[in-house]
């Protein structure tokens, strides 16, 4: 397997992705809709609906769909609607044809697992979208998405095919936290006021990224906003924070290449050596939230030249041809 | 359970006249009246959603897109005892062994044309005759037939028949096994009293026959590298693919994983280009290479004819099989037989008349509401009527495509197909059944032992096919001669 073909290992990858988004973007919203029922006021809703579209999709595609935000549209658009990309039914529908088209070489309880959840879908469809069906609908998208995890981890060997769905979930993740954690300074910046706000924003960034019980163990409860950027940069114990996510993306890749670096996965080594680099060395304790934001940005593009230059090092693209 | 079951004018697999089980089905008959009403439709949903769970799904297209589908299953085996059997195994041999001297000796001389016994006509007018493409071809172990599935019937006399040749890609395989593994499941109490033939070792002997068919200019120190070529996840067929390919270890690549240079065909992979000795495709001839076949074809890799023709990859089956398996050859197999084996056809043909002599296209003409007919280029029961089912108007569209194009059609008379018990929605009521039978050819023939029991589940319908509401069954060919001990 060590020679698995391009297209397959570009699938599997994929896949990863997809599952690791569903979950993610399921539990974003899963913790929206219970703060929504303790927000105080119609804007601060508003806001924080602003905010989630930006975290699990693109403002810019919605509004070309819809003039403004509603809420049960919004909820739509991100659940089950056809139209967003990363709606939680298109990306659980992508995960399953990636893992259609290479279910010769993965575990059958994974395919299963997720095509039980497309099964299932059409209930889902035509249930009336209440809060409880909504909520549901997001555990039935994490349960799904822990259950392939649990396969993969029980029953996969920790061959090529394992490494690539493991680099893909990881770098998922590194760039959901970078997303999260900037809209999060992004709404520190703006109101720099209120200390009970504060408070909350930190606590929701936790939630969003399912760390707060990890969190709380570590810190006392009081939010400090220093504290939870810390924790979710640079935890190396924590499983969703930025640099846990890098080390295990550079040992993968390493191990994929046997521990050797060769002429043709030079550049990547480089970046991802160079990325882990920058993080080590970022003091957050010395930054104020613009540079932070810029820090983040940075790594934001970091990930997305990664994602190229990782699809190009193992042809899962096909190269462009000079003309 | 079977109580009200009438056998009727038809041959049936289990009951006799009488509504007693035949001696081979009587455990089964004991054991499944031991099921409370209960049990038998637990057993049933159970069964069906098997299938549906792990998605052994077949793909049906319509003018709305594709619709994945399960192939619904019975659980009513089709037992066949061993003497029956071994028959049907050396009738499949035979004609295995003749086709496919007619398809190397078309290619070839044409010795068969010239000792006068098929018309030059029928060979050359024949659409899948790729003469250009592979006239003259030395190919590995001479043989063209790596896989063929045989649909056989039994009349009402309950005599075997070969109703088609299926020598291009025969699909299946796969939910032979799965049929198999869901009765193991879900029907154990079935299994304690009867010792049938295993299925273990037949996915090792197809890799076996895969991997023996060694192109010319292979490297003879390292081991083939062998790869199953699927059109793609929205083929009808595509679990299919994913199950041969992945019990028997070989990757399952699609046209875009290949590429040809110099001539030789390689996969592309993570690592580079690795080259491939030996393609068991699951693509039709037509669309296999652009540069060969037609050129609007996505599926294909361009340049495959060309490696394929200078020895260095193997395309299993054959290319260029159709001629062979194609309706209006059918009725000239036993005429092969006789004639490259010297032998008399183990097991018959259907008896069919061949529209092209107008003795005989007067008389079908005449006798249409008695006839099946079939159109010789389709399969998978489309365009085909079956008189005594039809409406009037079905059989004069069919006279007048018949007048139009005799040689595009054959007839057939209406066989009284055999049927069995199905068990659907809590009743057990008679159904037509067939049998496709699967034979691998490498350097032995080997005849899978049972193969898929197909069967029409509408009650009265005659159309097994899948696409058109067919079902499953497994199939048991009994270990030990003679009759069961009841």
């Amino acid at each position: 397997m060590s020679n698995m073909l391009s297209r397959v290992a570009d699938s599997l990858y994929w896949m990863s992705r997809n599952i690791e988004r569903a979950e993610n973007n399921a539990r974003v919203l899963s913790v929206q809709l219970i703060h929504m029922l303790e927000a105080s006021n119609q804007e601060t809703v508003d806001r924080d609906w602003e905010e989630i579209l930006e975290i699990c999709a693109s403002a810019k595609d919605y509004y070309g769909l819809y003039e403004r935000l509603d809420r049960d549209t919004l909820i739509q658009y991100l659940t089950i609607s056809p139209f967003n990309l990363n709606s939680l039914m298109n990306g659980m529908n992508y995960a399953r044809e990636n893992a259609r088209s290479t279910r010769d070489i993965l575990p059958e309880e994974l395919w299963e697992v997720l095509n039980e959840f497309h099964l299932d879908q059409k209930d889902w469809q035509e249930l009336p979208s209440t809060r409880q069906h909504t909520q549901d609908y997001l555990k039935k998208v994490i349960k799904t998405s822990m259950t392939s995890q649990g396969v993969i981890e029980s029953s996969m060997s920790r061959g090529t095919p394992y490494t690539f769905i493991k680099i893909g979930k990881w770098l998922e993740r590194a760039e959901k936290t970078a997303r999260i954690l900037n809209v999060t300074c992004e709404k520190n910046r703006k109101e720099t006021n209120v200390a009970t706000d504060h408070y909350y924003y930190w606590l929701t960034a936790l939630q969003f990224l399912n760390g707060y019980d990890a969190y709380i163990k570590e810190h006392p409860p009081t939010m400090d906003s220093k504290h939870v950027l810390s924790f979710l940069i640079k935890e190396e114990t924590f499983p969703r924070s930025i640099c846990y996510c890098m080390d295990h993306v550079l040992e993968a890749a390493s191990k994929l290449e046997g521990g050797k670096v060769s002429h043709y996965s030079e550049d990547l080594f480089q970046l991802l050596e160079l990325i882990q680099e920058e993080i080590s060395q970022t003091d957050i304790n010395e930054m104020d939230m613009n540079q932070l934001m810029s820090f983040l940005d940075h790594f934001q593009n970091r990930c997305s030249t990664l994602s190229r230059m990782f699809s190009e090092t193992y042809y899962l693209i096909e190269p462009v041809h000079a003309k | 359970m079977l109580t009200n079951y009438q056998t009727g004018i038809y041959f049936d697999e289990m009951m006799k006249k009488d509504g007693a089980p035949k001696s081979h089905y009587q455990w089964f008959y004991q054991l499944v009246n031991q099921f409370t009403e209960r049990e038998l439709l637990n057993k049933h949903e159970t069964a069906q959603l098997n299938f549906l769970r792990q998605g052994i799904t077949f793909t049906v297209y319509n003018h709305t897109g594709g619709t994945e589908r399960t192939m619904p299953f019975d659980f009513v085996p089709i037992i066949i005892p061993r003497d029956d059997w071994e028959k049907i195994e050396a009738g499949m041999k035979q004609r295995m062994t003749a086709l496919n001297l007619f398809l190397d000796d078309i290619y070839h001389e044409q010795r068969i044309v010239e000792a006068g016994i098929i018309p030059k006509d029928l060979i050359e007018n024949n659409p899948y005759y790729y003469s250009r493409q592979v006239s003259g071809l030395d190919i590995p172990l001479k043989n063209h037939i790596f896989l063929a599935g045989v649909d056989l019937i039994r009349d009402e006399k309950g005599q075997y028949r070969v109703l088609e040749d299926n020598l291009r890609n025969p699909s299946g395989m796969s939910y032979v096994f799965q049929n198999r593994y869901v009765m193991r499941q879900v029907y154990p109490e079935l299994f304690f009293q009867h010792s049938i033939e295993t299925l273990e070792h037949q996915l090792s002997e197809l890799h076996q026959a895969v991997t023996s068919h060694l192109p010319m200019n292979a490297n003879p120190t390292k081991p083939p590298t062998a790869v199953l070529l699927t059109p793609g996840i929205y083929n009808s067929a595509y679990y299919d693919h994913v199950f041969l390919a992945q019990q028997m270890g070989i990757e399952l690549v699609e046209g875009r994983d290949l590429t040809v240079k110099d001539d030789v065909v390689y996969m592309k992979t993570i690592r580079g280009l690795k080259r491939v000795d030996i393609i068991y495709r699951r693509i039709d001839d037509d669309f296999l290479d652009p540069e060969a076949f037609r050129p609007d074809s996505a599926l294909g890799v361009s340049g495959l004819l060309r490696a394929y023709r200078k020895g260095n990859v193997s395309i299993l089956n054959g290319i260029g099989n159709g001629v062979a398996d194609d309706k209006a050859m059918y009725v000239y197999v036993p005429d092969m037989i006789r004639f490259y084996l010297d032998e008399d056809p183990i097991i018959p043909n259907v008896e069919t008349y061949s529209l092209s002599d107008p003795e005989r296209l007067e008389y079908v003409l005449d006798h249409i509401e008695e006839l099946v007919i079939k159109n010789v280029g389709a399969s998978g029961g489309y365009d085909m009527l079956i008189g005594p089912q039809s409406e009037e108007s079905e059989r004069e569209e069919f006279k007048r495509k018949i007048i139009e194009k005799p040689h595009q059609y054959i007839a057939q008379p209406t066989i009284k197909l055999s049927r069995a018990p199905a068990y659907q929605e809590g009743r057990f009521y008679p159904c037509h059944v067939d049998l496709r039978v699967f034979v691998m050819q490498g350097k032995t023939t080997n005849v899978l032992p049972g193969g898929l029991s197909r069967v029409a589940l509408k009650e009265g319908s005659l159309v097994v096919n899948s696409s058109q509401g067919g079902g499953g069954k497994d199939t048991w060919i009994l270990a030990e001669s003679g009759e069961q001990h009841a």
